[in-house]
């Protein structure tokens, strides 16, 4: 079996009902190889991709093909229905991803940073409610007035379908999470959002902690990191498949992020303490020992993790090119 | 003024969709798998989209017409289907139906040309 069938199966399978879509991908990938190899003997040869996209194509579009399992009736029909959700949950995410960074910048700018951030809550709720009332209608019309089917057929091509199988499509929570802490970070990093930096020590003695000067050396550096990944989670909630382009912003994010800890780590420690009025030399020496370990810690962890993930990133890029292989051979057979 | 070809396609396809399940129940007195099915519908001169066949014997069978199992052959797992006890005397009765329906719409089309 081909990649392009094993995606085009992946695709009708997210489609189907949890319960039957085991069976129903089993029958399907039985009815795709009887076809193909019927092909094959046509031909005197295994098709092409091409020629295997074209037998995807006159099968239907994933959408039309799982559709036709479903009997029953919809506001939104079967057809448009797998793209519904999807739609409502782009809309819906850039809406939200625009008011948060709304109210991060309002929350900065007012005395009430609590009061402004409630204020915005309030109406984030109201916006979503007429951003999905908007996108249903948009599929109310289209359904009423197009035709369903001619439209799934007409927009699909068998050589986009992702390859969800390389990686499972990212959540819109997961990656809704993951922007918010993006755009949290470039506003600290930028002195636009300050945390309190006092360390209690013990009764009446603390120290403030402040990033050592070896973080001024890679400030731009760590800036450009925070803007690319939060590129890359909005990225992620506008398309949540697997894609080179998004794996290639993986593979330079954590090797730029490696470079940046390296460059942290020569310039140690991570951190500077500064006194507080009733802090002995001992205290202020546990003190930068205490954080600098537990930035240590955290720091090497993190290597760890984006080490693993650039290999794992890697490996992925490397599967993607196998899979397209057979492309070359078909080629050459021509 | 001549009728428009997607009006004409939606009456086929109307007319065709109910002969297409007698068709099919008549095949399955033996035994088939999808592929050989569709085949042995071709060879007969019914033409049917892949993509609406393997939903409608999935309908059938839930309907208790049509009965399957996953077999091997040729190095393959294939799911067989055949008629059950109840889509044998359901076809009997469509048959019949089939033929009287005929009859009279034959008559009405050559009584028209008379």
């Amino acid at each position: 079996m081909t990649d392009l069938v094993e995606r085009y199966l992946a695709s009708v399978e997210r489609r189907l009902p949890e319960k039957t879509a085991k069976d129903i991908t089993a029958e399907l990938r039985e009815a795709l190889e009887a076809t193909l190899d019927a092909k094959a003997a046509e031909l005197g040869r295994p098709p092409s991709t091409d020629e295997v996209a074209g037998v995807l194509k006159a099968y239907g579009a994933p959408a039309v093909v799982a559709a036709r399992y479903e009997g029953r009736m919809h506001l939104i029909g079967p057809v448009l229905y797998p793209w519904f959700w999807p739609a409502q949950r782009t809309a819906i995410g850039v809406i939200v991803a625009i008011f948060v960074v709304l109210t991060a910048i309002r929350a900065l700018a007012s005395d009430n940073p609590v009061q402004a951030v409630l204020q915005s809550a309030d109406k984030v709720i109201g916006w979503g409610l007429g951003t999905f009332a908007v996108v249903t209608l948009v599929f109310v019309l289209v359904e009423r007035t197009a035709d369903p089917v001619k439209l799934a057929e007409s927009c699909w091509d068998p050589k986009s379908l992702p390859r969800e199988h390389i990686r499972k499509p990212k959540s819109l929570f997961e990656s809704g999470v993951s922007l918010f802490f993006d755009v949290l970070f470039i506003l600290f990093w930028t002195s636009l959002l300050k945390f309190p930096n006092e360390l209690p020590l013990r009764e009446g003695a603390s120290v403030a902690i402040t990033l050592s000067p070896v973080w001024s050396v890679v400030y731009w550096p760590v800036l450009a990191l925070g803007v690319l990944s939060a590129a890359a989670h909005l990225f992620d909630m506008l398309r949540p498949a697997w894609s080179r382009l998004r794996s290639a912003m993986s593979l330079v994010g954590y090797a730029t992020g490696l470079g940046v800890l390296w460059v942290v780590f020569q310039g140690r420690p991570f951190v500077e303490v500064q006194p507080q009025p009733g802090t002995s030399p001992e205290d202020l020496e546990r003190a930068l020992r205490l954080v600098d370990g537990v930035f240590l810690v955290a720091l090497g962890f993190g290597a760890l993790v984006w080490a693993i993930t650039l290999g794992v990133e890697v490996h992925r890029q490397i599967k993607a090119t196998r899979m397209s292989l057979p492309d070359a051979r078909a080629a050459a057979c021509r | 003024m001549p009728i428009a070809a997607d009006i004409l396609e939606a009456l086929r396809l109307e007319l065709r969709r109910g002969t297409l399940i007698l068709a099919v129940l008549g095949t399955l007195r033996a035994e088939q798998y999808g592929y050989s099915l569709k085949t042995r519908l071709a060879e007969a001169g019914v033409d049917i989209d892949e993509g609406a066949l393997y939903p409608m014997l999935r309908r059938l069978e839930s309907q208790g017409l049509l009965v399957s199992e996953w077999r091997e052959e040729g190095k393959r797992q294939k799911r067989f289907y055949r008629l059950s006890a109840d889509g044998a005397g359901a076809l009997e009765q469509l048959t019949a139906e089939w033929r009287a329906m005929n009859a009279a719409l034959n008559s009405i089309i050559e009584g028209g040309r008379t």
